[in-house]
């Protein structure tokens, strides 16, 4: 039981944990917040992935610009929008949920299902990524990888994004101007 | 050492716990939620995957454009929200029903 | 079929056959005339007075000639033609003469007698019609056209019974009268039919007349068959039209010759079908003057006279029975009834019965004399009653009293009254009775005489046949005189009961004395024979008979006139002390014997019990049956059909409609299911699409 496995599991039982809050709260404000803690969770998960780069964007983008923008939106939607959030009435465990919970566990069951059938790590790519020193150590910086990778293999992918990024953003933009219809 | 099978593991219950808050939660907003961490269950696969293509990295560069795609599309959605609830005065997705029979 | 009559032969048949259709013209133009038109009377009158000329110069013409026979072709039905003709021998004319010369005085008579009725024209087209038929039945050759002419002559009588329909008792009569007549109608039938199949011909010269098949054909063995070997030698042989049969079994014969007494006792009333004539005095006197004394009941003793050859011994023996029973039984009715017109009903009857047993004993001349001579003084008779009748109806209207005109108990002491009436019925009674010097002497004494001949070549108990044929004489000249007594002679018992009734009455005008005087002056004998005494020397007689009947042969020609008239003139003076002097004894009322003859021999009771009873009855079943059984059943499917159609309905409403109401049902709650799959929320839509991506994930790991 190394360090590392335990800090996973650690991250992991976070991830999972705040994620069911998440899912069984009816306050949504609260269910944000704990999304928060997942998001945070999931940085940590990526680290231990050795994807630091990803983390931090995750951290940066996800948290900081996605998670903001949210708390923005229905804050800033009013008080009707407030007290209609706010007005979620039931018990803990309506029985209106099971078919939900029901599909979610079992595909759960079946994703583990195959997932143990497939047995990843053994996987002939992923031996051979082992074998011929293409996997990523924990030692090895990536940055400029990503930087080079970035501008070279995956250009056209990037500059799709940003055009979309733009395409999007103007849209959310003028979908909800004040005036009028969308 | 952390294998991948317990990646995949982490990832699917992420997923299925998104699935659930999407099929069952009568807030928009919380949907949106559950999405988001469908979208984070999978970039949790990309990035697991990953770790084992360092010269492309394509693993890490794809779970970099799932983050931007996935902002792209939170932004546009609550733009949806908004003139949905401005339309229908409710963001309850039961209770927008006028496509039934 | 003679193409070439000779010109005297051609003007006498159109003579007869105007002579026979001036009273059908009179009858069409007075239907058509309104009812109450006077001229009704004057056109009848003068068409029967054209036809008594016309007749008078055919019996002119024909008497004692050679007999006339024309005939054309009428129709062909397969291998039989039927032919329509006249026949003008000696009977014929002188039932032509007959008939015209009685129908003369009663048209004159009936122009008076029935002026205030409302139906006048009627009645005269009707007694026009009458006319017309009869006489036409005289002059037809064939039976066909004979059996056609009898019914008209049938319904004749009919109509004229039943002149005043608004009385039920009329309608009844007319009614009484046309059935009897009709059962006589299929005896006729019948007869002609058989004679047709025997013999093959319808033609009564060819069947009846002198050289008649029907005198060649006699009855032996069983069989009735045509013998030529009767054939005197110098006729040649005798030969059948095709179809006849020529030989028949004896049984045929018989039902052939009671058919023919059948249809004689209907038409001239004898037993047992007498009981419609003293009905039929409901009609107008007149009409009873001349159909039911002189002219249509002579009918059957016509056709008795036209078919005559063909009785054998024994049937005109059973004849001469039924006539003599029937004239004892109308003589002993007549005794005691107390209408004025039944009693002369009842003695037609008699003198009928008379007739036939004239010619059930052979005395054919003598019945058709009686016949001739019996015409003038009924007829007669009945007139003087319709005045005597109608007088006192005046009295009864003048004084408002209710008794019934008709009875001759209210009667009497009119012969001061009505003293022109008084002679005329003393001349007709006299006449009936058979004193000498009338010539009803002549003719029935010739039928005594007769009788009495015929029984002496017979055993000894023939001999009750005349024997009672002269105790009916004697009957006959008591109840004559019971009713001449009763009416003309002593007080008149109305006055007695109603003293204070006014009476105008008298003689009626010149239209009621003319005929009389014409028919009492024809009740005398010189219109018959030149001889008082001796009937031999009548033309009629002579005319009718074989030519060796002049020798007086024994001595009932003496003994039967002189003691039949003797008892006679002490029975009138007996009848006379017994009902005007009232000084000797009067006769019981109360015995069985009167109570018979007073009910008429109860026959009418019998009658009624035993057939009108029985058919009414009949109709009541038939009536309960078609209302009850047959219209119950058509109910009871009624309501068959209405449960049928109930249940139908039902089964319609529920079983069928029920079924489709089932499968659009099914169908709606199977379009409300998949229904509430579109729901309208997506997180619904998704949930399903994920529900089966999973089963399919499921599948896939599971096989």
């Amino acid at each position: 039981m190394s360090l590392i496995r335990v800090l996973f599991y650690f991250m992991s039982v976070i991830a999972v944990a705040s994620a069911l809050y998440a899912a069984s709260t009816k306050n949504l404000v609260r269910s944000i917040f704990v999304f928060f803690v997942t998001l945070f969770a999931l940085a940590g998960l990526y680290v231990l992935a050795l994807a630091d780069f990803v983390a931090v964007t995750q951290v940066v983008i996800y948290v900081g610009g996605i998670l903001v923008l949210i708390i923005f939106a229905f804050m800033l939607s009013g008080k009707e929008t407030l007290n209609v959030i706010q007005q979620q009435k039931g018990k803990f465990f309506s029985l209106g949920k099971l078919p939900a919970i029901l599909l979610a566990a079992l595909f759960f069951i079946v994703m583990i299902n195959v997932m143990l059938k497939a047995d990843a790590d053994n996987l002939a790519w992923v031996k051979d990524s082992i074998t011929y020193n293409n996997t990523i150590t924990p030692n090895a910086v990536m940055i400029d990888n990503i930087g080079v990778n970035l501008m070279t293999r995956y250009l056209l992918p990037f500059e799709a994004i940003s055009i979309l990024l733009l395409m999007a953003l103007v849209g959310a933009a003028h979908l909800s101007r004040k005036e009028g219809s969308a | 050492m952390i294998t991948l099978t317990d990646f995949l593991v982490v990832s699917a219950a992420l997923f299925c716990i998104g699935l659930y808050m999407i099929v069952s939660k009568r807030n928009a907003i919380q949907i949106l939620i559950g999405i988001e961490l469908i979208l984070n269950a999978a970039i949790l696969n990309l990035v697991a995957f990953g770790k084992h293509d360092s010269i492309s990295n394509s693993g890490q560069i794809f779970a970099l454009f799932a983050i931007v795609l996935a902002a792209a599309t939170t932004a546009v959605a609550l733009a949806i929200i908004l003139n949905v609830y401005r339309k229908y005065k409710t963001i309850d997705p039961g209770k927008i029903n006028n496509l039934k029979d | 079929m003679n193409n070439t009559l000779p010109y005297q032969d051609l003007t006498l048949i159109t003579c007869t056959l105007a002579a026979v259709s001036s009273p059908l013209l009179a009858a069409l133009l007075n239907f058509c005339l309104p009812a109450k038109s006077k001229a009704a009377g004057w056109i009848s009158t003068l068409g029967i007075l054209l036809s008594c000329v016309l007749a008078a110069k055919v019996f002119a013409g024909v008497w004692n000639n050679p007999q006339i026979h024309v005939k054309e072709v009428w129709f062909t039905i397969g291998a039989t033609t039927v032919y329509a003709g006249i026949l003008l021998n000696n009977l014929s004319v002188l039932m032509l003469l007959l008939v015209s010369v009685i129908a003369l005085p009663v048209h004159i008579y009936s122009t008076a007698y029935m002026k205030y009725d409302g139906r006048y024209s009627r009645y005269f087209a009707y007694l026009s019609f009458f006319c017309f038929s009869m006489l036409a039945l005289v002059v037809v050759d064939n039976l066909v056209l004979f059996y056609a002419f009898w019914e008209l002559v049938g319904f004749s009588s009919y109509l004229l019974i039943g002149f005043w329909f608004t009385r039920d008792k009329a309608v009844q009569a007319s009614k009484k009268a046309f059935i009897m007549n009709r059962i006589g109608d299929i005896g006729l039938l019948s007869a002609i039919i058989i004679i047709f199949a025997m013999y093959g011909t319808f033609d009564i010269n060819s069947l009846f007349g002198p050289q008649g098949i029907v005198s060649f054909t006699s009855v032996h063995d069983g069989l009735w068959v045509v013998t030529p070997d009767l054939l005197p030698k110098s006729v040649g042989s005798v030969w059948l039209s095709g179809g006849a049969n020529g030989s028949l079994p004896a049984i045929w014969q018989y039902i052939a010759v009671a058919g023919i007494f059948l249809a004689v006792a209907a038409k001239s009333a004898q037993f047992p079908l007498h009981t419609w004539l003293p009905d039929a005095m409901e009609g107008p006197t007149s009409v009873s003057a001349l159909i039911h004394a002189a002219t249509m009941v002579a009918a059957g003793v016509f056709l008795l006279g036209r078919v005559y050859p063909m009785f054998t011994e024994t049937e005109l023996t059973i004849l001469a029975c039924i006539g003599c029973f029937t004239a004892f039984m109308a003589a002993t009715i007549a005794l005691t009834q107390n209408d004025l017109k039944r009693i002369l009903a009842y003695s037609t009857i008699s003198q009928l019965g008379f007739m036939i047993l004239a010619m059930g004993v052979g005395a054919y001349a003598s019945s058709l004399f009686h016949l001739a001579t019996h015409a003038f003084f009924k007829c007669l008779l009945f007139l003087v009653a319709g005045i005597v009748i109608h007088q006192v109806q005046h009295i009864k209207e003048d004084n408002n009293l209710d008794i019934d005109p008709q009875s001759i108990l209210y009667m009497g002491g009119l012969g001061k009254k009505l003293p022109f009436t008084f002679i005329a019925a003393i001349v007709g009674g006299l006449a009936l009775v058979g004193l000498p010097l009338t010539s009803g002497y002549l003719s029935k004494d010739g039928i005594l005489i007769q009788a009495f001949e015929w029984s002496d070549s017979r055993s000894a108990w023939f001999k009750i046949i005349p024997v009672t044929a002269l105790l009916t004489t004697w009957l006959t000249a008591f109840y004559v005189a019971r009713l001449i007594v009763r009416v003309f002679f002593g007080e008149f018992r109305l006055l007695k009961i109603n003293p204070g009734i006014k009476l105008h009455i008298g003689d009626g005008g010149w239209q009621y004395k003319l005929p009389l005087a014409l028919l009492a002056i024809c009740s005398l004998f010189p219109l018959f024979s030149l001889h008082p005494l001796l009937y031999e020397h009548a033309w009629v007689f002579n005319g009718l008979s074989p030519s060796n009947y002049l020798v007086r042969e024994n001595i009932y020609h003496t003994i039967i006139p002189a003691g039949v008239n003797i008892l006679s003139l002490f029975v009138l003076y007996a009848a006379y002390a017994i009902y005007i002097k009232q000084n000797s004894f009067s006769l019981p009322q109360t015995g069985f014997l009167y109570r018979l003859s007073y009910n008429q021999w109860y026959i009418d009771k019998i009658y009624k019990r035993a057939f009108v009873k029985p058919v009414l009855g009949f109709g009541k079943a038939c009536f309960w049956f078609d209302k009850n059984i047959i219209d119950g059943f058509i109910h009871l499917l009624t309501k068959l059909s209405g449960c049928a159609a109930l249940f139908t309905a039902w089964t319609d409403k529920y079983i069928v409609d029920g079924f489709l109401h089932l499968i659009a049902a099914i169908v709606q709650s199977i379009g409300n299911f998949a229904r509430s799959f579109q729901s309208g929320k997506v997180q619904y839509y998704l949930f399903s699409m994920l529900i089966i991506v999973l089963t399919l994930f499921i599948l896939k790991i599971l096989i």
